[in-house]
């Protein structure tokens, strides 16, 4: 067995290293859930668990009445509290490239990097699925490893309708991730908790994205819908 | 080595083969961008996947996939990037495309009904004791009236082969499904401008006008026009503003959401027409030369279609429909987008003209960033072919709709009921207008339990839907990735041609539509005396496409079937650049569209023994080739004329109006305060009726609560999750509420998809069916993954709610024009409960006959055609239309 080494170091502008990082553009995002099928069929995931999701939420009131996609994945962290989290060295980050994955072999199902996700990104998979024979472990977003290794997109922006979802290495300037992060106005989700996430959004509301904020709508009023985009948020 | 370790002992299976693929993955990442795709590689096996290229069907847009295969299985789905309209991507439907060949409830051998109609009880027979019996019943048929043979279809993309078994028939009752979709959008167009839809430039356009269509989540060309959309939007600063009932994904999104009363857009689009030429903002040039009508008639007919006029029906203010008139003219490119919001009410037709005319007046017709005309690429028929069929057949072209190009399908078990036309033998083929149509069940359901209308119903379908549940044999079809089909449709600016090929074997005893329909005739002239089978001489769907592409020019130039084979799709334009996501040429630069089709110039050759009359109009052999214009020779618009015809004289010999109008839908005039609109729509992850048993889809969305605007919620005292019973003049159905900011006062909405009562476990019973009942009773294999479901709600079903309405011009079905109450739900009612009544839903069908050419209503709607003559001054066409 190999071993790997787990880092928590920063690979953001390290010299020789690769830091693979995804910008979500939500002018661009129609919603589709184009991404969230094509992840599933991509890993064969099971029916009641997600590597990306895409909640929604409705502001306004009618007639001036906005509708609002986040695009939801593993943020692939430069400093990600699962790998801390991890008793058995299950959940590392992959020095080159900065993925975070998961040894389904070292994985003993303990649900310590769920619970320390602040991004709810991780799952246990179920005892079925349909061909794949990695089951009861923790599973989450490779940011396609498998793909990008060979030099193709992850497969949620291979399909991307409207262009959203843009992954490069944010370490070599002239990629369009480096250059729409240095040029855009981006956000991440919960900054304060300190992950540096590598997951950057264009055009995302504070106020709809970050707890607290949705208690100025009437309870009653779009209750999954807030759910959905706070929970996870 | 960085890769993830898979070594341990009866955790994984890898093969050595696998292992070794993981091991030459490389250690140090290239210094490149990543590819946008064509490839795919197992994430745990590490294998790549092998790619066939095919045209999705999961709807009817027709992207370019890939589909992958590893082990022997599809396991993804992708996006073709050599395609120039799908550029490599897929919707969420077509990522999910394998499930329809690996749905555990697929139906895989011949099935013969046990007990009564729709029982349940099958039987397993072989395929010649199917054939057998259908060709015993087609002989009888035969003998009694070729006609007394009905085909109905849905979603027919066989390329010709339905036409062909049913001329090879004789019977010319084809019957398709096109009047519960856009019929009226079609027909709004054509006789203007020849084509039933347009292309718009979104890419590359300023300004979108959208009426009704929710292009981000479905219609005509979602993939494609989305991408291009966003491009125009993002890249271009374009401004997309849009006219429509409720918050759709697209409403959602747009620059601005305009809520306009159901059924009024064209009352809007004639009122901002009003404004271009009352402020002279039009482009006369454009009207003078390309259309029927000078400007002077123009502003004089438009004068009447204030904004004043159009806001109180309308709801929408008089300064905005007054902003957005200067906005849309004084923006150069801008073009309109329309789908089924203006298209599907009683006079759908009028309101697409109206829609039609923005682009028209303001020259953005043909533009770069415009309204384009559609471009497609056709294919030859295997020869010899069938003769058309003798006598024409009522059902296929009622005499009451001249006008409807595409049929009045919806009408369809009414006719039979009053005995219009004998049916004997009723095929069916990727319809289920038991579930599909106005009064589904309680119409379409009646029709089908009925065996004396109906004395055999053979249903050609993979799937126990709700009208295969009625049938008496069903034969096994192929889903997509099974099968071979020809493909074109205008879904960019680009034309093409595409194929569909099997990805896998035909699983279990499945076989493909058109080997079906071969077998069929077959089986009824075995020994070809009866002149049928000669035109069904093919050995397998392969060699039934070569006859399609093997000479087509430019095709057979590059290898005809053998390069569709391998690329799925010709011409290949360009690469597709994974910076910018656009197809580009060897310089790098996105390749441009061709513009400006109508001013193609007539060559001498095709001027020879030309005459060019008094208006320009070149014609040659008695028919209009082209339009003279400042010395040259055009070939115009694919019209009659070779003009837009701003005035359709055709719709004038029917007492319809010729010019653009509007009618307020009447029952809508009268409507109570209590009395609200029930409207219902497509969402981003399912289609119409095939898709609530794919799981990943299914999973998204599996209910459809009805929306109530908040402060209509308020009034009746209802929230959400709350049960309500929504009740028209034809039934009730009992449902939970949503109730939010993003709809119309006066409207009510519930989308389809949902509600099944059939087409196998997940859609119909959801949890609780999947675990009380097997999977496999007809053949096929498990899904362990169908375990993990863990909803228990499959919504409810609107149809059986909705008359029938039809379009007097364009015979489309009026889906959003149903007057309901909302009630809270009573001690008595039950989630779910979706009853229609029969009787009822006859007495709309009389009601909506009232309103054709023929009708008591029609004089009534048209007082501004006092000089038309009546039904009886219009001669009869001779072999319908």
């Amino acid at each position: 067995m190999t071993e790997k080494l787990t880092s928590s170091s920063e690979t953001r502008g390290v010299q020789g290293k690769k830091r693979y990082a995804m910008v979500i553009d939500l002018r661009r995002c129609i919603g589709c859930d184009a991404c969230m099928v094509a992840c599933k069929a991509e890993f064969d995931v099971p029916v009641g668990v997600f590597r990306t999701w895409v909640p929604y939420r409705v502001t306004g009131t009618y007639p001036n009445v906005k509708k609002h996609f986040l695009p939801r994945l593993c943020n692939h962290c430069d400093d990600p509290p699962c790998v801390r989290a991890c008793p058995v060295g299950a959940t590392y980050k992959e020095e080159d490239g900065g993925f975070v994955l998961q040894r389904y072999e070292r994985c003993i199902g303990c649900k310590a990097c769920m619970a320390s996700c602040p991004y709810n990104a991780r799952f246990m998979l179920p005892d079925n699925r349909t061909y794949t024979e990695v089951t009861n472990v923790v599973d989450k977003c490779t940011f396609c490893y498998h793909r990008v290794t060979e030099g193709l997109a992850p497969a949620c922006v291979q399909t991307c309708i409207g262009r959203a979802r843009i992954f490069g290495d944010l370490n070599d300037p002239n990629s369009e991730v480096a250059q729409l992060v240095a040029t855009q106005p981006v956000q991440v989700l919960r900054p304060e908790e300190g992950t540096k996430p590598n997951v950057f959004y264009i055009g995302a509301d504070r106020n709809l994205t970050e707890h607290g904020r949705a208690v100025y709508d009437t309870p009653e009023v779009l209750e999954e819908d807030r759910k959905n985009f706070t929970d996870a948020g | 080595m960085k890769t993830i370790d898979l070594s341990r002992r009866g955790f994984l299976k890898v093969g050595a083969a696998t292992t070794a693929a993981a091991a030459a993955a490389p250690t140090v990442l290239e210094a490149m961008e990543v590819e946008v795709g064509g490839k795919d590689f197992g994430p745990v096996t590490k294998a790549e996947r092998k790619a066939i290229p095919i045209t999705c069907h999961v709807c009817n847009i027709q992207d370019g996939a890939l589909a992958f295969v590893e082990n022997g299985r599809v396991v993804k789905l992708e996006g073709n990037p050599e395609h120039v309209s799908t550029r490599g991507r897929l919707c969420a439907k077509g990522n999910a495309g394998m499930w329809y060949s690996y749905d555990p409830d697929r139906i895989l051998y011949p099935l013969k009904r046990a007990g009564k109609r729709g029982e349940g009880k099958w039987k397993r027979i072989t395929w010649d004791e199917a054939l057998a019996e259908i060709a015993k019943k087609l002989d009888a048929a035969l003998q009694e009236d070729p006609n007394s043979i009905m085909l109905k279809y849905g979603r027919n993309r066989s390329g010709g082969a339905i036409d062909r078994f049913m001329q090879t028939l004789g019977s010319a009752t084809v019957v398709n499904h096109t009047s519960v979709c856009e019929s009226s959008k079609k027909v709004g167009m054509e006789p203007t401008w020849g084509p039933d839809i347009e292309t718009p430039d979104f890419a590359n356009t300023k300004y979108i006008l959208n009426f009704g269509s929710n292009i981000m989540e479905a219609a005509y060309f979602h993939n494609p026009y989305s991408q291009r959309l966003t491009e125009g939007m993002a890249d271009n600063k374009a401004k997309l503003v849009t006219f429509d009932v409720r918050l759709s994904n697209t409403a959602g999104r747009s620059d601005e959401w305009i809520p306009v009363f159901p059924g009024t857009d064209g009352a809007v689009a004639l009122a901002i027409g009003h404004v271009i030429l009352r402020e002279d903002l039009q482009d006369s040039d454009f009207i003078e030369t390309w259309t029927n009508v000078t400007v002077a008639e123009l502003k004089n007919h438009y004068k009447q279609y204030t904004p004043e006029w159009a806001s109180k029906l309308s709801g929408v203010p008089v300064a905005t429909i007054e902003r957005i008139a200067r906005e849309f003219a004084q923006t150069k490119p801008a073009t309109t987008y329309t789908y089924r919001g203006p298209a599907k009410h009683l006079y759908g037709s009028y309101n697409e003209k109206a829609c039609m005319m923005l682009p028209i007046m303001t020259g953005n017709i043909e533009v770069r960033g415009g309204y384009c005309l559609p471009r497609g690429m056709s294919w030859p028929q295997p020869q010899p072919a069938p003769p058309k069929p003798a006598k024409p057949s009522y059902l296929a072209h009622p005499d009451e709709y001249p006008l409807a190009a595409h049929k009045v399908s919806h009408l369809v078990p009414f006719w039979i009921a009053e005995g219009k036309q004998k049916i004997n033998v009723y095929f069916t083929y990727q319809d289920n207008p038991v579930y599909t149509n106005p009064g589904s069940d309680a119409v379409w359901g009646k029709l089908f339990r009925d065996e004396k209308l109906i004395p055999f119903l053979v249903s050609m379908s993979p799937f126990m839907g709700e009208e295969t549940a009625l049938a008496d044999i069903i034969l096994p079809d192929c889903p997509y990735l099974e099968r071979w089909e020809p493909e074109s449709m205008p879904n960019s600016l680009w034309p093409w041609l595409g194929i569909r090929q099997p990805v896998i074997k035909p699983l279990g005893e499945s076989r493909e539509n058109r080997i079906i329909l071969r077998d069929i005739i077959h089986a009824l002239d075995k020994d070809g005396s009866r002149g049928m089978k000669k035109y069904w001489e093919f050995k397998d769907g392969e060699e039934y496409m070569r006859h399609h592409f093997d000479n087509v020019p430019g095709l057979k130039e590059a290898g005809g079937l053998e390069f569709l084979k391998k690329h799925g799709v010709y011409p290949i334009y360009g690469k597709l650049d994974p910076k910018s996501g656009q197809v580009v040429d060897k310089t790098g630069r996105p390749i441009q569209p061709e513009f400006g089709l109508h001013k193609k110039q007539l060559s001498s050759e095709d001027m020879t023994g030309a005459a060019v009359d008094a208006k320009g109009i070149i014609t040659k052999n008695g028919k209009a080739i082209g339009v003279q214009r400042n010395g040259k020779n055009y070939v115009g618009f694919p019209t009659g004329n070779r003009l837009v015809n701003v005035r359709v004289d055709e719709w004038a010999d029917f007492g319809f109006n010729p010019m653009p109008t509007f009618k307020q839908i009447p029952w809508h005039k009268e409507m109570k305060d209590d009395e609200l609109i029930l409207t219902t729509y497509k969402i981003n992850v399912h289609k119409q009726s095939r898709t609530a048993a794919v799981k990943w889809l299914a999973e998204i969305m599996h209910s459809n609560p009805v929306w109530i605007n908040s402060a209509t919620g308020r009034k009746l005292g209802v929230k959400t999750g709350d049960l309500v019973r929504v009740e028209s003049k034809v039934g009730y159905l009992v449902t939970k509420a949503y109730v939010f900011e993003g709809i119309h006062p006066r409207v009510v909405a519930i989308p389809t998809a949902f509600g099944h009562w059939a087409y196998g476990r997940l859609a119909s019973g959801a949890r609780a069916k999947l675990r009380s009942e097997k999977a496999g009773s007809w053949g096929a294999n498990d899904d362990p993954d169908l375990k993990n479901v863990w909803w228990d709600d499959k919504g409810v079903h609107p149809n059986n709610i909705i008359p029938v309405v039809a379009d007097p011009i364009g015979g489309s079905q009026g889906w959003y024009d149903t007057v309901v109450q909302v009630k809270k739900a009573g001690p008595s009612d039950k989630y779910g409960d979706s009853v229609g009544y029969w009787d009822k839903h006859v007495d709309a069908f009389k009601e909506t006959m009232r309103y054709a050419y023929t009708g008591d209503k029609h004089r009534e709607m048209h007082p501004e055609m006092s000089s038309w003559k009546g039904p009886g001054s219009v001669k009869k066409k001779e072999g319908g239309h």
